[in-house]
């Protein structure tokens, strides 16, 4: 027994002094590393006749089969160019947000990311050190991108006025629209000529509910919000300031009276079964707009919306605004490239991107594949997809300058000019160019998120009776600190205002 | 010294290439990340240097990252609902586990018994997704097996996802039948390994098959028992986090009997992503664990030294 307990316990101190002289060793050969590396790089940006450097790319979307492929072309092209290299990686839509998190805390070597007002959170990114400052980079290597981008975009992308992004040049400014079924529009000869408001869809709702038993009359999930006019400090939380306020208080959404209308007139639709009785639950509407078995919903909307959205369903599909056309900070940030603190080639990282926003044969390289295996072009600035195109399917708005972009079959000749007669006719939210420091209210944040998905949903959906839970709601929250961020949030939005 | 620590390791090398894989698991998973407990105590900001740096370089805030699991009236319902629905657990697991290794060990045709036992062990590999959508077939509001019955009965249907009376039963149940299966297979094979001439004896003195199973299968099956339900206890601060989110659909109605620390820590920092705050939470569960394990452990080892872990 005693020998035993005996050699027990000698292993135990071998593998602990292995274990520490391990990590110690291992720490010093990663700083001894990096700053090898440092030192190369600084000499390779000199000397640019040196073998390419190899930039690291974290982008958002389905990983494509050919992605390899399609880079093999692009680094020919930029090796000789400007002498880089990239290796893309894709990380699934659900991952994306959470993968980035973990590897930008661990400090895995990147150099451009993807990153947007609703994955990766942009702002908070920022703010924690993710990213490198682009101010000095955007003079020394980024001249094209500020020539080709409206500058509202690099205004409003600011943090703390800095910016820490490239947005991609496309849609500014954020449009609610009602999207209808057409089929079903034209079967009972229904006319959208006087819709706008919540309200006023309830004859509509009214006919399809009475007709089309097998069809969910308002189509829409958990995460819906209702409309009202108010300009969201933090996406998700019902605070905010109203849209045509020029004093920029900070309100509780939820007790304004624009939103108890709201709640009051979905509770109407909820208990008349225009919306599916699962809402509250229900991640996504998807199935039903596959099936076709949807009347209405709402959405964002851009220019040429309703024949992506009439191509893509595979039946024609109508909308008619729902809202005015603003600028919020979201809606500028939904789209940024970013380099991270740790790259190591910071300039050469600037540099590619700066020929990905304004070089039309990369961009379109990156977008749409290699010409004559993944498309053809068929004019100028016109393509047609190739069968190869499935195995690289790209989401066009998350990679840089969608103006640059070849036009599809079915796009107007007029595409990007609309575009940007859409830009220019956003309006400013109040709260643009405003970003909140969420790091003195953290505690009462993750208290209040919690009451937040509580409530919000059955809420909104008109799964519950306002009546009943909303004060129910607003109590919990405010015993969550909602106050407390709230008074934080107008100190903060009065500081900003007073150096504007 | 070091020349008989060489000495025993040769003497010992095959039981410690047997633990080699464990221990290598345990370093890696359990005894490594320790270190990062020190990320409970700061805010933590990411450092162009990498991990190392980025921990050294935050600032140190104390004890501000466990505010929020203690700020708001939730603190008391979450861990009301963590520890009363492990106590259920673990007292009503133990109970249908042994129970079912039982039966499973007194069926004489070996066939019929192995069949019941793969039945019971199949729910033990579904991801809870899976079992969630299955109950989500059940209790759908309009399409719901549950409510077709209601329905067909003369009654009306319910909103079983906001309706949150049957849930802990139903939670209680479901949580039951996916890891019965499993568990009774460890007392099974424990049963499996006691020696037949017992039972024998048992026989010849007259004692029947009750008498058997009360006086032999249970206090053989004791020790094991106990270390399994101290293990048990260690994690009583820990919820399930697929049972209380993906089962429940996440459904806002019913947090007030499904919130439990590991949803509550989830919901509060899936957006925000402080990586301080979720460790601290982690660092309270394992710590208020660690302290639970060893009390119990003392209370075990006081009425019997040989059933204790330590």
């Amino acid at each position: 027994m005693r020998i035993k307990s005996k050699s027990k316990k000698s292993v135990l101190y071998g593998l602990t002094l292995l274990l520490s002289a391990g990590m110690v060793l291992s720490a010093c050969g990663k700083n001894a590393d990096n700053g090898g590396n440092t030192a190369a790089s600084n000499s390779n940006t000199e000397t640019s006749t040196e073998k390419p450097v190899e930039l690291i790319w974290y982008t958002i979307g389905t990983p494509q089969k050919d992605v390899d492929k399609v880079m093999a072309e692009v680094n020919k092209y930029t090796s000789e160019k400007i002498g880089v290299t990239v290796k893309m990686n894709m990380l699934d839509w659900g991952d994306y947000d959470q993968k980035m998190k973990v590897m930008t805390a661990s400090g895995e070597p990147m150099d451009i990311m993807f990153s947007a007002s609703w994955a990766f959170d942009y702002v908070q990114n920022s703010r924690k050190g993710a990213f490198a400052s682009l101010d000095e980079l955007l003079q020394k290597e980024g001249k094209g991108i500020t020539e080709v981008l409206d500058p509202a975009f690099l205004q409003g992308s600011k943090v703390d006025g800095h910016n820490y992004g490239i947005p991609a040049n496309k849609e500014l400014p954020a449009q609610e629209v009602w999207r209808f079924n057409k089929n079903l529009l034209d079967k009972y000869k229904l006319d959208i000529k006087g819709v706008g408001s919540l309200e006023s869809l309830e004859p509509l709702l009214k006919t399809i509910k009475a007709n089309e038993p097998t069809v969910t009359p308002f189509a829409l999930d958990k995460n819906y919000v209702p409309y009202v006019p108010y300009d969201y400090i933090i996406q998700g939380l019902p605070m905010g300031v109203k849209l045509d306020s020029t004093d920029l208080k900070v309100v509780n959404v939820l007790e304004t009276p624009e939103m108890k209308q709201a709640l009051q007139t979905m509770r109407k639709y909820y208990k008349a079964g225009y919306v599916s009785a699962e809402a509250a639950t229900t991640t996504s509407v998807s199935d039903l707009q596959t099936a076709g078995k949807w009347f209405l919903d709402r959405a964002a909307t851009q220019p040429f919306a309703d024949n992506a959205w009439s191509s893509s369903y595979g039946y024609p599909v109508v909308s008619t605004p729902a809202s005015d056309s603003i600028i919020y900070n979201w809606s500028v940030m939904g789209s940024l490239q970013t380099i991270s603190a740790n790259s190591e080639h910071p300039d050469k990282a600037m540099a590619f991107l700066n020929l990905l926003n304004t070089d039309p044969y990369l961009r379109n390289l990156v977008d749409s594949g290699i010409e004559g295996v993944h498309y053809k072009k068929t004019a100028d600035n016109r393509m047609e997809n190739l069968a190869d195109s499935k195995n690289y399917d790209m989401p066009t708005f998350s990679l840089g300058n969608i103006m640059l972009t070849y036009l599809n079959p079915s796009d107007p000749d007029n595409k990007w000019e609309s575009f940007k007669e859409f830009n220019s006719a956003g309006k400013k939210a109040p709260t643009l160019g405003f970003n909140f420091d969420s790091s003195k209210v953290a505690t009462e944040l993750a208290a209040v998120q919690n009451v937040k998905e509580e409530f919000m949903s059955a809420l909104y959906t008109g799964t519950v009776e306002p009546d009943e839970y909303l004060p129910k709601a607003v109590e919990k929250l405010n015993a969550a600190g909602f106050g407390k961020i709230i008074e934080e949030a107008q100190r903060q939005l009065d500081e900003w205002k007073a150096a504007q | 010294m070091l020349k008989t620590f060489f000495k025993d390791l040769i003497k010992n090398k095959a039981m410690l290439l047997m633990v080699l894989p464990g221990t290598i698991w345990f370093f890696f998973f359990s005894y490594l990340p320790m270190a990062g407990t020190v990320i409970a105590f700061k805010q933590y900001r990411y450092s162009r240097d990498g991990f190392l740096a980025s921990i050294l370089e935050s600032k140190w805030v104390g004890l501000q990252n466990f505010k929020f699991l203690f700020s708001t009236s939730d603190a008391y319902i979450i861990t009301r609902n963590t520890v009363l629905y492990n106590v259920v657990f673990i007292v009503l697991g133990l109970f249908f586990s042994v129970a079912m290794a039982v039966i499973l060990s007194e069926i004489v045709n070996k066939r019929l018994s192995k069949l019941y036992q793969t039945g019971m062990f199949m729910p033990y590999f579904l991801s809870w997704v899976i079992v969630g959508y299955f109950v989500f077939s059940f209790l759908s509001t309009d399409r719901g097996v549950l409510n077709h019955i209601l329905t067909s009965l003369g009654k009306d249907p319910v909103s079983w996802y906001s309706e949150s009376t049957a849930w802990p039963y139903m939670l209680v149940l479901i949580s039951l039948w996916k890891s019965i299966g499993y568990n009774s297979v460890v007392y099974l094979a424990a049963i499996m390994g006691i020696d037949k001439s017992l039972y024998e004896a048992a026989m010849i003195d007259g004692a029947n098959k009750w008498q058997q199973i009360r006086s032999i299968t249970v206090p053989m099956l004791t020790p094991l028992m106990t270390i399994l339900t101290l293990l048990a206890i260690g994690r009583i601060f820990y919820a399930d986090f697929g049972l209380f989110y993906q089962v429940p659909r996440d459904s806002g109605a019913l947090y007030s009997v499904t919130n439990v620390i590991d949803t509550y820590v989830y919901r509060g920092l899936k957006t925000t992503g402080e990586i301080g705050m979720s460790t601290a939470a982690g660092l309270y569960q394992s710590f208020v664990g660690f302290v639970l394990i060893i009390a119990s452990n003392a209370i075990v080892r006081k009425f019997n030294k040989d059933n204790a872990l330590l």
